[in-house]
């Protein structure tokens, strides 16, 4: 008896969850995106007209394409600064290892409107960086006032401590004497490195990746407050749609294609990445 | 001595008969959904324990909502938004039985009303609307009275415009007489506007319409030109001249701060706003915190935007106790020395007449005796077609 139900308890809750508030929504959403608005009303009529409209108005295809660049970015530059952090932590944070990694984590005790308003502060026109200019008697960087660079540190900014945290754990989890083996038979330490230590924390990596690329790409706030006139990336459309224009079943739409767009892209990267050779250990001794 | 239907024994003997699984989960169960359903719950005749007010953050002053609770041992509960199509939204999907008192401007509260989001209200219990200016009285002031019944359903408080507050060093007073300043390649990357696309689209449809001459020619509603009522041909040509303005911002501020932090530091010389910034602008230069000097353009000579913010009550609010506190908050509120004090946190020009309690300095500031001003300006509205208007914002965006 107990053996019958302690499994349906630990799968049966999360599924729970997980259909009450993911899937359900989910398709509360699929449903809201065939039907359309009127002047702030729901027409409740089957209809592929926002499909349609994202299909034709080139506007919401250069959102796309903005934010899938500015995640690209975001995501290669947080992983490739997580990485010498978390692999200096490891090397030599001692017994602050932990101390250290906790440290990442104090940006999250506030909230992220909190953080990317003091990052508008300090980028903005009279903000610590361009004061100091400007105390100098020199110009103020514009590329930091109201730029797609502006969001991209912001995005940078609120999503590191993920990555360097997830590659932190990878690291942890990987037996160090691995890269003794390699040294004794003869490999240099970047070979080691190459060979055994960055294949073998790569589904780390990629975690890390997709910790930092599922949300850049539908990121709101940054570009709301640091991106400007021409900053527009799609999730701050996308909630302009829930927000003021009250276009509700457009919005609707825009986020089943974002979803769609973000399960491609993860199945692309499953299908492109072998995950038993990356140190993935989910798939048992079989 | 006769037995009596329950002895004393009884209670202290367990039986199989008395208490079964099934009772103590019928019990479980009622004490449970009692627990529950308890904060819900109140006699008819008990007073409101809440005041829910969905509102703009700035008039929630702490000092005058302190008093009104603790005068009706009530708690406020305020939740903010950002505009008038936010709170509508809020409304329409059940926000009636969420809200008692709304905060709307221009012609929201008729759309409201229409639409039986709000109910109507009693002036003859709201005494303080006597002393509102004479141009935000029922009689000329239209927009909160039903035409069809004669029905109040709001009171204002406050207005302002859509005005241009300039550095009055980096843009000379005669061109920030026009709309055109704001389009201006001469200043460009000093400009900066709201995020608020309706306000942007209608102010840019002002000057589309002048130039196209069509503001003063009989409209295709056969009423007279609103910039929230713009026709196709004019939405274009408001598309092209927002998208021709987008290299010359350097930014649409989200909040206030931000524009004042703009204007402060030179990054910006000019941008429409509420005034509020140009309020708190000119104080800092009286107390020498600033050296820049700002000015503020009311109305530009094409026409501008105005609103006027009031309070409704929604048509939640049934319980004539509850109706009853809902007017006694807006009079607190518009008491003189209450809206000051408003007037003075948010940086609003009050529609209740101050003037006997304000400095010459108050009042030039607060505009006090530019009140009939608001007759010429284009009240806040509703868009035409949200849908039109949402493409036209979305293509200025990506351009």
């Amino acid at each position: 008896m107990k053996a019958r139900l302690a499994p349906a308890l630990f799968l049966g809750l999360p599924t729970a969850f997980l259909v009450a508030l993911f899937v359900l929504p989910l398709l509360s959403m699929l449903v809201l995106s065939v039907w359309r608005t009127e002047s702030y009303h729901i027409i409740r009529e089957f209809n592929l007209g926002n499909y349609h409209v994202l299909a034709t108005e080139g506007a919401y295809m250069t959102f796309l394409v903005r934010s899938l660049v500015m995640a690209s970015v975001v995501s290669l530059i947080c992983t490739a600064l997580a990485w010498p952090i978390a692999y200096a932590i490891i090397l030599y944070g001692g017994r602050y290892r932990l101390l250290l990694t906790l440290g990442f984590a104090v940006p999250f005790l506030t909230g992220e409107v909190l953080r990317i308003i003091a990052l508008q502060g300090l980028l903005g026109p009279i903000g610590l960086l361009n004061g100091v200019l400007m105390a100098l008697g020199a110009a103020p960087l514009r590329v930091i006032m109201y730029t797609n660079v502006a969001s991209a540190i912001g995005l940078v900014y609120l999503y590191l401590p993920i990555v360097v945290t997830v590659i932190y754990l990878s690291l942890l989890n990987f037996d160090q004497r691995l890269i003794d083996a390699a040294k004794i038979f003869g490999a240099s330490p970047a070979r080691a490195f190459i060979e055994v230590t960055w294949p073998l924390n790569l589904f780390g990596t990629l975690i890390g990746f997709a910790l930092c690329f599922i949300p850049c790409l539908s990121a709101t706030l940054a570009p709301r407050f640091l991106g400007g006139p021409n900053g527009t990336l799609y999730g701050m459309a996308m909630a302009q749609q829930f927000g003021e224009s009250g276009t509700w079943a457009l919005g609707a739409a825009m986020g089943v294609v974002l979803f769609a767009v973000s399960v491609l892209l993860v199945v692309i990267v499953a299908r492109l990445v072998d995950l038993r050779r990356t140190g993935f250990t989910g798939f048992g001794r079989g | 001595m006769t037995h009596s239907k329950c002895s004393p024994f009884d209670t202290a003997v367990p039986s199989a008969t008395s208490i079964n699984r099934r009772t103590v989960l019928k019990t479980l169960a009622a004490g449970a959904a009692t627990a529950i359903a308890a904060p819900y719950i109140r006699p008819a005749s008990a007073a409101p324990a809440q005041l829910r007010a969905l509102m703009w953050e700035v008039y929630a002053v702490p000092e005058i909502v302190g008093a009104f609770e603790e005068k009706h041992k009530i708690k406020f509960s305020p939740t903010f938004f950002d505009g008038n199509s936010e709170a509508y939204n809020k409304l329409r999907v059940g926000g009636t039985k969420d809200f008692d008192l709304v905060q709307a401007d221009g012609f929201w509260p008729g759309l409201y009303f229409r639409e039986k989001l709000i109910r109507a209200i009693d002036y003859g219990k709201i005494p303080n609307t006597a002393n509102v200016y004479p141009v935000f009285k029922p009689e000329r002031y239209k927009l909160l009275t039903d035409e069809a019944n004669g029905q109040h359903f709001g009171v204002t408080w406050c207005w302002g415009s859509y005005g241009t507050t300039y550095n009055t060093a980096g843009m000379p007073k005669e061109k920030v007489q026009s709309i055109e300043a704001l389009f201006d390649p001469a200043f460009s990357g000093r400009l900066a506007t709201s995020a608020r696309f309706e306000e942007n689209i209608a102010l840019a449809g002002i000057l589309v319409a002048t130039r196209m001459g069509t503001k003063d020619k009989p409209r295709p509603d056969g009423k007279s030109f609103n910039p929230y009522v713009l026709t196709d041909e004019e939405l274009a040509e408001v598309e092209k001249l927002l998208i021709q303005q987008k290299p010359l911002l350097l930014t649409r501020y989200q909040d206030n701060t931000t524009l004042q932090q703009l204007l402060e530091s030179g990054a910006i010389v000019a941008a429409p706003e509420f005034a509020q910034v140009y309020r708190v602008l000119t104080q800092k230069k009286e107390k020498g915190e600033i050296d820049l000097d700002f000015a503020h353009q009311l109305v530009p000579k094409e026409g501008g935007l105005g609103w006027v913010d009031t309070w409704l009550v929604t048509s939640g609010v049934t319980d004539p106790a509850m109706l009853d506190i809902c007017h006694d908050f807006m009079n607190t509120f518009l008491a003189p020395e209450n809206i000051k004090k408003i007037s003075l946190v948010a940086g609003s020009s009050a529609t209740i007449d101050l003037r006997a309690i304000s400095t010459p300095e108050e009042q030039k500031l607060f505009l006090m005796d530019r009140t009939e001003e608001l007759a010429s300006m284009y009240m806040f509205d509703q868009p035409s077609s949200p849908e039109k208007w949402e493409r036209v914002w979305s293509r200025m965006q990506a351009a």
